[in-house]
Order: structure tokens, then sequence, then C-alpha cells
């Protein structure tokens, strides 16, 4: 148990949260990737702080490997909202329901 | 000391996180991002993680949003219309699966005993070897697989986003 634990772990989860809701709520997609970046950093607080509760490194790992993949995200992410602006114009999520019957 | 430095940039990732939210314009909402992940990078620090908190100034708010700027800029977006949310059923259920989700999180988060197993990486150990040092020995002997499985990852990643934004002729 490390002095303020409690309040980093409310803290991820607040973030966590605050993530959540932005991506359940805007239909910008570029807001929506933000948010979910929002929500890894969230888990990532609360991984590192077990790490140091614990007194392993296992948590900063996680955040790390985290990173990399966010990182890939960014990348096909991104390129694949370039591809949808330039078939329909704009990157509304609620205009691409493609999967929706 | 630290509690009032966690308060405060708690404090400030918060609402960070909540105007990238509210903000009308995609630019200020990336703008307001990297102020946030700046903010999470003082709680790395604040938790003896001052590696990870260099990465994620680097990773994250140097790289990734720098990549999404790119991508407001290059897209001219228009701005968003309000959303039609047709019905107050969806908003309640939102709301309150909402509501749900952070009482659970809080109840796990802060309502056990959360005292197990210590590791071995003491401070003592640390304060000796250096964090980047013990970081090293771990990340180039027990999670070598992972480390390269990533690497591949990201290799899989950068020939996927060329494929899909070249232009087909």
């Amino acid at each position: 148990m490390i002095e303020n634990q409690s309040i980093y772990l409310a803290l991820s989860v607040v973030l966590f949260i605050i993530g959540a809701a932005g991506a359940v709520c805007r239909r910008n997609a570029i807001v929506v990737f933000m948010c979910i970046e929002i929500m890894l950093g969230g888990v990532s607080i609360a991984f590192v702080t077990f790490s140091r509760a614990h007194q392993s490194l296992d948590g900063i790992f996680m955040v790390l490997f985290v990173m990399a993949v966010a990182a890939a995200e960014a990348a096909v992410g991104l390129a694949i909202f370039v591809l949808m602006y330039r078939k329909h114009g704009s990157i509304d999520l609620d205009k691409f329901n493609l999967l929706k019957w | 000391m630290e509690l009032v430095f966690l308060l405060i940039c708690g404090g400030l990732a918060v609402i960070s996180s909540l105007l990238v939210i509210f903000a009308r314009s995609t630019l200020h909402s990336a703008l307001w991002m990297v102020f946030s992940f700046f903010m999470v990078a003082v709680i790395y620090v604040l938790l003896h993680a001052q590696f990870l908190a260099m990465l994620q100034i680097i990773i994250y708010a140097g790289a990734i949003m720098m990549f999404i700027i790119f991508a407001v800029m290059m897209l001219n977006l228009r701005q968003e219309r309000d959303a039609k949310v047709n019905t107050r059923i969806s908003k309640v259920v939102g709301v309150g699966a909402l509501i749900v989700l952070f009482l659970e999180l809080m109840l796990v988060s802060l309502g056990q005993n959360l005292n197990a197993i210590q590791g071995p990486i003491t401070d003592t150990l640390v304060a000796t070897y250096g964090r980047v040092a013990v970081i090293s020995n771990f990340l180039f002997a027990d999670y070598l697989l992972p480390f390269e499985v990533v690497s591949i990852l990201l290799t899989a990643g950068v020939i996927g986003a060329v494929v899909l934004a070249k232009r087909v002729k």
C-alpha cells in the first residue's frame, strides 16, 4: 500500500469514465479516437499505481505495450479516417452504418 | 507535498479531459488532449515511473498527437452539428449505465484490501541500479518475446496505414 493509493485509483476511474462518456456522446470520429486514448490513460495510471504498490515492474511493461499498441492504432485508425473522408466527405460516425441492419 | 501535486495535476487532468469532450472545434480538443497527456505524465512521475513519463510525453504528446493534428488539418472538418438523441429513454439509459459503471469501478478499485505479494523491485534496488537499468534488465530478459511481438505489430501497423491510405489508380 502506498500513500494516496486510493486517490490515484479514483483518478484513473474518473478518467476512464470521462473517456467512455465522450466515446459514446461525440460523433466526430477523431474526437472519439481521442476519448479512447483518455480511457487508455486512465487504465495506465491504475497499472502504474499497482506496479508501485506491489514493488513489481509488470504494470510498467503493460503500459509500455499499451503505448506501442496505441501508436499502431493511431497510424491505422487515422488512415481509415482519411479513407472515410475521401469516400463520403465527412467523418461523422452516424453516417457510417455500413454494418448495421 | 506529493498530495498537493497529485490533487492539482489530477484535477487539471480531469478538467482538460472534460474539455476534450466539450470543445466544439476538433483542433481545440486535440490541444486539450496534449495538456491532459502532460498532466498524466506528471502523475507517472509522482508514482516514481519517470521513464514512463518521458515516454508518455515523447510518444503520446509528441508522436500520436502530431498524427491526430495532421489528420484534423488535412480533413477540413465542418462544425459538427448537435448530436441527435432520439428519445429521452436513450439519454436516461446512457447516463444510468455510465453511473453504474462508475460506481462499480470505484467499488472494485477502492473497496478491497490491495496488500498483495510484494515483488522484488524495492526502492533500495532502484536506488542502486537506477530505474532505467532495472527496467531494461527485465524488458530484455523476461519480456523479450512480448517486446519482439510488439515490434512486429508496429511494422504491420505502418504497412497497413500505407496500404490503406494509398490512392487506388
